[in-house]
Order: C-alpha cells, then structure tokens, then sequence
C-alpha cells in the first residue's frame, strides 16, 4: 500500500522533500528488514535501475524550488524524484489564492492530474494521497486547494490527507489570512483530514528545544518532516494484526476524523532535543508519557513550559473551564522504539480527555512500533483532534474578517473571480468550523 | 387503409412478441405464442383459455402474490383457477367471473372467456408485475447484487435526540463510511492480485483449483450474458409498450361492448370496479378506430352530432356510459339521472332498477341510431349538392 504525495508550491515542496530524505533515512538506519521494505514500499518505488523513487508529484508555478528539490534528492545518492514527475511555470501566482484557485489550477488541471494518475498507478494498492502545501501564498493555497478538488473527483474512495503549513501570525505575506481561510473552508469540505503545522510553534521548538541560533527554513521543515515521518512510517496497529499498517492514511482518518465537522489535526512528538545530545540522554516512557499527556491536556506543544496545572476534569466536575484542560475529541498516539510493549498509556484513557459523546476506548487508538526512529531511542508522538488550534484559527478568521470588513485587497481577488460573496461562503463555514470546536467539551 | 391496418397487426405481433420473449427471458416457462394472444382478444378456445391460466398462475407464483405447495401438478384445473383468482383478488383486480363463478361452476366455461384472463395479465402487467418479475431474475443471475435485507428501521422511543447521540451517531456514520472505503480499496486489490495470478497461471499447467475457478467464472461469464439479454430484452420492451397498451385499450372495447345482457345479471356480484377504471384512464392514449364503430350509441355523441359538433376528442377516452355497468348501483343511477335530464325521464334516480335502466338505454340507442341515419342521410345529400357544383370531376370508385 503506497501513498502518493502531491507538493504543492515552494512550502509544501521543501518540507515534502524533507519528508522524504527523512524518511529514507530513517528506513534504512538500522537493521530492521520488514520495517524498512514497509517503509520503502509506503513512499516510494523503483526505478528500472532498482533505485529508490518518490511516489511524488512536484508542482509549482516557479522552478527555482522544483530544480532544487530534484537536485538536492539527486545528490543525496539514496533517493531520487522520478525524471518526469514535476510541473512548473514561469511565474508565480503572486501571493494570490485567487490567481492560482481561478487562474493557474484550471490552466494547468490536465497536465497535473495526469501526472498524478501516473504515479497512482505505479502503486500495487493506493493507499491515499497526501497534498502538502502551505496556506498562506499564492501557489500552495488556490492551486494546492484546485489540485485537492481534481482529486477528491477522480479518487472518490481514497483517502485525501492535506498537511497544512500555518504562517507565522506577523507573517510577511499582507493576505495571508485572506488566503488561509479561503484555503481551510475549501479543503474542509474536499479533505478526509487537514493536519496542520503552525510556523509559530515550530520556530519556538527550534529555539527553545533545539537551541538553534539562527533558525532557517530548513531547520523548520526537518522539524516538520520529523514530526510527520513519525506519524506516518510504518507501525503495528489495532487492524494490522501484527504485521505493518498497510493503510497509514485510511487508519489514521479511521482513528481521528469521522465527523464532518471535525478534521483539524494537531501533532505533538516528545523528545525533541539537539541532535548531538541525543547519544547522551536516557529516556523511559513513563516519563516520556507523562510529558506528552500534559503537553496535550495543558495545548502547548513542547515540553519545556508545560502548565503543570491543567488537568482534566475529574468524573463529578462537569465545568471545564476552570481546569483549563485541553479536549479531544480523538487521540492518535505513536510509541516507537525500545520496549514499546511494556509503555503503559493508561494516563491517556482518561474519560475526562475526551467529549463525554465518545468513550475513551473509541477516542484513543494507539499505534506502536519497536524500531527507534530517527535516532531516538524511544519516542512518543500524538496526533489529536482536538481544542488545540481552535484559537490560531480564531485568530485567522478574525484578522481575515477584519480586512475584509474595510474591503481590503478584494479586488485583487474579484478580479480572478473570487467574489465577496465566496468570501462570506468561506467565513460562514469556518464560524461553523470554529463553533464546533468550540462546542467541544 | 387496407394496408396500414395490415401494418398496424404486425406491428402489434411484434410488439408482443417483445413482451413474450421479455416474459420468457424473466424465467417464466409457460409463455402463450403472440397468436394466443390475438386469439385470446376475440375470447378463443378452450386451449387458449389454458394457456392463460397457466401463465396467470405462473406469474402469481412467482412473485409471490398465491402460495402452492406443488406447484407444478395442481389437482385440478378447478382448484388451479381458484388460485389465481384468489391471487388476482389480492393485487386488486376485480371482475364478473371471479364473483360469479361459484354460483354455478358448469357456467363457468360460458361466462368466462380467455378474453377475461388477457385483461387480468394487463391487470398484472399494469401493475407493476413485469418489473417485479425482472428484479428477481437479475437478483438470481448476478450474485454480487446486494439486496437489502429487511431491517428494522422503527426508531426506539427511548433513543435521546440531544446533540450528545447525535454527533456520537454522525461520528460512528462517519467511521462506517471510511471502513466502506478500505474494504472497497482491499476488495479491489484482491482483485488485482486474483487477475495477477490467473493471467500467470493460465499458460502454465492448469491445477485442479484454477480449473474449479474457471468453471465459476465461465459460470459467471453465462449467468451476465444471460443477465445482458435480460435487460436488452427489457428495454426493447420498453420501448414498444405503448403499441402493446394501445393493443389492450382494443381489448378492453371488445369487452365492454360486448355482452350487454349477461351483464345486468351480474352487475350485484360485483363489487369494486374503481381501481380498474383509475387504471383504465390512466393508460396511454386509446385506439380511435374500432371505437368509432362501437360508440355511436353513446348519448353524448348523439348530443354532439345534433349540435353538429366534432366529437373526436370525446372518443378519445372510454366515455362514461360504458363503464356505467361495471359500476356499483350509485354510479349507475348517477349516469341515468344524467340520462333523465336529456331524455326526459319520470323515475326517481335512487329506485331505478337495473332492467328499467337496460330499457331506457335501448330507447336512447334507439334514437341515436335514428339520429344518425338522419345525420347520415343530410351528409350525403350535403354532398352530392357539393359534387354537382363541381363540373367536370370525374369520379372513379376504387
């Protein structure tokens, strides 16, 4: 069972080409034979020669990023980006949902559905598809959100995964909220599940975990990268029987995403730590739970700062807001590495966690693997659905709805074709997002 | 004329020659000829009578309506035409010889002609029958059709419809649904690896599993050709029905006009005959030729004639008076307080026994005639007057 991942402008290309190159790493780092072929068959094939390929498409309206992904995968000797997946222009959709949604998507349906469908059936047995993209510019977005449409058209019955990139809230592109919500109400309802990675809280592991100086792009997408790769490399699940999830994608929906109204999905790993402190750390899983436990119930999103705090509501407490808890409605967590069996995850059966319309049993589901990955020795990682990014999508909505209210920039989008009434279609939809979640206790 | 007549016929042949392979094809065994069926619409022999039972009691059988332990060897031809008209009485269908068979059973083959017995299959056929008939045999040919089980769908009352079970509801709805789509994606890859595997296998030595395999597939590859002709045979049906209906509005017109007299006599046995005529009206547009010779004794024609009206639009459907016997005592005495405002009758509508009416109604025929030749005489002179104003035309009979 193979995923295709479809990159989707310059962000979503770079962290997807991280995504890889961990990846591939990762899989052939240590010794385990099933584990890597899994991990092997997952993302990539084999080029005539036996040489490692992506299952990947490479979209952009630029080729600067493109050529340097492929040269770059090229050169590392270990994988590479197949000669003739990738797609790009010579202009930029210039930071405009509207210009890549009405403009540059259409333009360019056939060519990149094509190339797609090549890659699709490449694979014995399509697990899904995986559209990587940021949402704050131009190409990622409004293309990334017409190629996603195209998509979810041809494929019905496969499962579409979108990984989100979330800019940085003093970001440096002026629409940025603007296109975010454009892009979140569409995929709402196009994507099985959006998995989210805000810029704010990556730069701040960055920093503070691994104490990098001077923190580029390149240092967030590994961070990113590494945070998926543990997400999605192969792991032993309650349906795999044993054997590896053959069904990363569906499983994952399956776990987290049920409801319609429901699909944000937060990820948060433990440890993150200097590469060259690793070899001098120890770590035991109660500890490592009991961390991720508060980092999920307190919303932050690394250990160092936790609020010790927050708990959950006990049985008899029907109030939450004086716990400050987090809730979930569904948590997917991720045990990998040494002694994974013994780990117990009682702490994260706790009813009190959950909505009271799920039962814990429903709510958790746990996938573990007893290879280390990406050098850790043991690690921990959860993906929650959740209250979690309630509030930077507050946040978005509000500062969207704010220029939108004094009419800023729209004509740079009714001039493609975005009316404002699609405006007000996209804010009514993410109000309703935004409520729902906020309903969530 | 002659020859579209001639045209129509076979047009009508062919027609129910679609309707016979469509019923043969449907898994009925005891299909009449199309000629049974012409014959059967001028109420022919005996044979043909049998011929229409039997099929009659296929159909209900076979879907369901009657239940019959031995199907196959009844015990007479009595209890047989007890069955289906049991099982006619249940789909609805009402009619003379139904109710009035068990009076006297040596009538019987003098009241009941195989006229009646095409009328109840149109019945059926109207009904809904041929349809029911097709989705059991396309549920018996492809086996990989679903079908949906009966399930109980009464909502418990005790259920709370707060938003709490609702969500939990749109949230295991939602699971189902992606669980729908890994068993789809796992079934079509086992496909996949099936087509892999045989398509390797074939030129090699055939084992005894793929030999078994094949055979079910060739089995599969008959039961779809079968299901194919089916549905071919269905939209060719489709497609000529409205011929076959128009053919039976004929039949229905045969009927009605027919046996004036036995009529009054069972006119108390029958009951309910709105169904039929709802039915009747409904069909497709009717046949405007033979009713035209039938219907010159209608009342409101003869109304219309006088007025030197053209009545083509009131032929069209099947006019009141001709239904009147079918009809329970109100509407009979409806029609002829209709009949005493035209014709100056005396009795009171409520108290207007049937002989009485029969009367009245071969008085009314009776000045209708007598207006019509009239109506015929003035037509006929109305022409040659225009004939003799057209000097030099030549006519030449055919």
């Amino acid at each position: 069972m193979s995923v295709v991942t479809v990159q989707l402008g310059q962000c979503g290309n770079q962290v997807a080409h991280q995504l890889f190159d961990t990846v591939c790493s990762d899989a052939q780092d240590g010794q385990r034979k099933t584990y890597c072929t899994a991990s092997t068959e997952r993302f990539f094939r084999r080029s005539s020669q036996g040489d490692l390929v992506a299952r990947a498409v490479l979209i952009d309206m630029e080729p600067k990023v493109i050529n340097h992904c492929m040269n770059e995968a090229a050169h590392s000797g270990r994988w590479s980006y197949g000669d003739t997946s990738h797609f790009s222009q010579k202009q930029g959709s210039g930071n405009n949902w509207a210009n890549g949604y009405c403009v540059h998507g259409p333009r360019h349906k056939e060519v990149v559905e094509e190339l797609v469908r090549r890659e699709v059936e490449r694979c014995d047995r399509l697990a899904g598809l995986m559209a990587m993209m940021s949402v704050a510019g131009g190409t990622g977005s409004g293309v990334g959100t017409f190629v996603t449409q195209g998509l979810r058209d041809i494929y019905p019955k496969s499962f579409i995964l979108n990984h989100l990139t979330w800019p940085y809230e003093t970001g440096e592109v002026i629409v940025q909220n603007y296109n975010s919500m454009l892009t979140l109400a569409h995929l709402y309802q196009l994507s099985d599940a959006i998995l989210v990675h805000e810029n704010d809280t990556v730069h701040r592991i960055c920093s503070q975990l691994l104490n990098i100086k001077h923190i580029s792009f390149s240092d967030i997408n590994k961070l990113i990268a590494h945070q998926l790769g543990s997400v999605l490399q192969p792991a032993l699940t309650a349906d795999s029987h044993g054997g590896y999830s053959r069904n990363p994608l569906g499983e994952l929906v399956c776990a987290l995403a049920c409801h319609p109204e429901y699909k944000l999905l937060s990820v948060c790993t433990i440890p993150q730590m200097p590469s060259a402190s690793i070899a001098y750390s120890t770590f035991s899983w109660p500890a490592l739970l009991k961390h991720l436990r508060q980092m999920l119930i307190s919303n932050s999103k690394m250990e160092e700062g936790i609020d010790w705090q927050a708990r959950p509501p006990a049985a008899s407490e029907r109030s939450r807001s004086l716990t400050g808890a987090n809730t979930s409605l569904a948590n997917l967590l991720i045990l990998r590495g040494k002694d994974v069996y013994s780990a117990e995850t009682g702490g994260f059966e706790d009813p009190g966690l959950y909505t009271p319309w799920l039962s814990s049993g429903e709510a958790l589901n746990l996938w573990k693997s007893p290879v280390p990955f990406n050098k850790y020795e043991k690690s921990a990682t959860v993906v929650s659905n959740s209250r979690a990014l309630l509030r930077p999508l507050d946040h978005m909505v509000r500062k969207a709805w704010n220029m939108f209210a004094s009419r800023a920039y729209i004509h740079q989008y009714v001039k493609f074709g975005i009316s404002e009434e699609d405006f007000l279609d996209s804010f009514t939809s993410l109000e309703q997002v935004i409520s729902s979640y906020s309903q969530l206790c | 004329m002659q020859r579209s007549k001639a045209s129509v016929s076979v047009e009508v042949k062919q027609v129910i020659g679609a309707l016979c392979r469509l019923l043969a094809a449907s898994g009925l065994d005891s299909v009449p000829a199309p000629e049974t069926f012409r014959r059967a619409k001028f109420s022919g022999g005996p044979e043909v009578a049998g011929q229409f039972w039997k099929l009659l009691a296929t159909i209900l059988q076979r879907t369901g309506i009657v239940f019959s332990e031995d199907s196959s060897q009844l015990k007479g031809d009595l209890e047989h035409r007890k069955l289906v008209a049991a099982g006619l009485w249940q789909t609805g269908y009402r009619a003379d010889w139904m109710c009035g068979r068990e009076a006297g059973e040596d009538e019987e083959g003098k009241s009941l002609s195989s006229r009646d017995l095409l009328l109840a299959l149109g019945w059926l056929l109207a009904k809904g029958t041929l349809e029911k008939l097709l989705t059991q045999r396309v549920q018996q040919l492809d086996k990989t059709l679903l079908t949906s089980l009966p399930v109980n769908t009464q909502v418990s009352h005790e259920l709370q419809l707060d938003l709490t079970s609702l969500r939990r509801l749109q949230w295991l709805v939602g699971y189902l649904r992606h669980q729908r789509r890994i068993l789809l994606s796992m079934i079509e890859e086992r496909a996949q690896l099936l087509h892999a595997v045989l398509s390797a296998g074939l030129p090699s030595a055939v084992s005894s599993s793929s030999d078994y395999s094949s055979k079910a597939l060739q089995d599969d590859c008959v039961c779809m050709r079968h299901l194919c002709d089916l549905l071919e045979t269905y939209l060719n049906w489709k497609q000529v029905e409205k011929v076959f209906w128009t053919w039976m509005d004929s039949v229905v017109d045969c009927h009605l006009t027919e046996p004036v007299v036995k009529t009054s006599v069972h006119t108390p046995h029958v009951c309910h005959h709105q169904e039929l005529d709802d039915m009747l009206s409904r069909l497709p547009t009717a046949q405007k030729g033979p009713r035209r010779c039938r219907e010159d004794n209608e009342d409101r024609r003869g109304e219309r004639l006088q007025d030197g009206m053209d009545t083509s639009s009131l032929l069209c459907r099947p006019s009141q008076a001709y239904r009147v016997r079918l009809q329970v005592e109100r509407p009979v005495s409806d029609h002829i307080s209709t009949a005493k405002r035209l014709h100056d009758s005396t009795k009171a509508p409520d108290t207007f026994p049937a002989s009485q009416a029969a009367q009245l109604l071969l008085k009314t025929e009776a000045l209708l005639l007598e207006r019509r030749d009239r109506q015929r005489q003035a037509n006929r002179m109305q022409l040659q007057e225009m004939i003799g104003e057209l000097e030099g035309l030549v006519l030449i009979p055919p």
